[in-house]
């Protein structure tokens, strides 16, 4: 939708609110108000794209006696989730910072897998030179062992973002929607269609004064399978402009909040070199 | 082996694997085990209820 009037009013963006809705330890939903939707998606693009954490880039197989491949077993180890909060990664530098001329130390953790079979090898299994950067779940199976057969690599895990590959996503889902507008007219004859086609029970009808009532908006998808239905055309779906509701859940590695945090800070740094080529370049 | 994580979204479904399996074998309903596990989105969802253990 194309705003009314395009010139940008003073106060505009400056009186943004946030309202957060439930959080847990890997996700967090709230609610933005008062927002412009470029700089809520530029939010999600960086949480996405550019917060750093930790996973394993390189492995060095010793020995691989199971029926499954190397590169398979690399790229397993690889999706493999590492706990990477501000506490752990502290001390720990992107590659393209560390002034090392391949890898070191201070860009690199290193894991080893060292097991016998019979059996499962899982995510436990991986021990980790820093106490802090481990496995964010112990019952990943990582591969299988018959008798006799044997496994032993020494594994390198390092600092990266998503852009270059999926492993380095702090965010499962992460996505907003705006917020659901849901109008009922006058002109609704009551025929409660619009409750049942509803999938997600945002709509209720009430016996007492005959008329449908609106009880979970922040659940409507906007499908409008409710305006299909409704042969009076008396309810509408439309959203609210300027307001968000916003859902993001990591993959266990990052809590929420600092994803948030880490992602502001990278768009300030944007936001300061274009400050800084502006003032070189006057 | 299952994959670590859930294809469409990410989510490191493989870690509930070993539940997921011990639960059902005991009997209880795979809905509600996988809504007790914190598996809500669909696309999660199918990859423990699709996938067939081969080797």
């Amino acid at each position: 939708m194309v705003p009314d009037d395009l010139e940008v009013k003073e106060e505009e963006g400056s009186n943004m609110e946030i309202d957060v809705k439930s959080k847990n330890d890997n996700e967090i939903i709230f609610i933005i108000r008062d927002a412009d939707f470029t700089f809520v998606n530029a939010i999600r693009r960086i949480c996405m794209m550019e917060v750093p954490k930790v996973a394993i880039e390189d492995v060095h197989i010793v020995k691989n006696d199971s029926a499954m491949f190397d590169e398979v077993l690399a790229h397993r180890l690889g999706l493999v989730p590492l706990v990477s909060d501000a506490e752990a990664t502290e001390s720990l530098l992107l590659p393209e910072d560390c002034d090392c001329d391949d890898t070191c130390p201070r860009c690199t953790v290193s894991l080893v897998l060292k097991k016998k079979g019979p059996g499962v090898v899982y995510s436990k299994d991986l021990v980790s030179e820093d106490s802090k950067i481990k496995p964010v779940y112990d019952t990943i199976p990582l591969l299988k062992l018959k008798e006799d057969q044997e496994v032993e690599l020494e594994a390198t895990a390092q600092l990266g973002i998503g852009l270059d590959h999926a492993k380095w996503e702090p965010t499962t889902a992460c996505a907003y929607k705006y917020y659901p507008e849901i109008t009922i007219a006058e002109t609704c004859d009551e025929c409660q269609n619009c409750v049942e086609a509803c999938p997600r029970g945002v709509l209720e009808f009430d016996q007492k004064t005959k008329e449908v009532k609106v009880v979970d908006v922040e659940n409507c998808s906007m499908c409008k399978s409710c305006v299909r239905v409704c042969e009076t055309k008396a309810i509408d779906i439309g959203y609210q402009e300027g307001n968000f509701i916003f859902l993001v859940e990591t993959d266990g590695s990052v809590p929420p909040e600092e994803v948030l945090i880490k992602a502001c800070d990278v768009l300030s740094k944007k936001a300061d070199s274009v400050i800084t080529f502006c003032e070189g370049g006057i | 082996m299952i994959p670590i994580r859930c294809i469409s979204c990410g989510k490191a479904v493989s870690a509930y694997f070993d539940e997921y399996n011990t639960r059902i074998a005991e009997g209880e309903d795979p809905k509600l085990v996988l809504d007790d596990l914190g598996v809500t989105r669909y696309c999660c969802r199918r990859m423990l209820i699709a996938h067939v253990e081969t080797w």
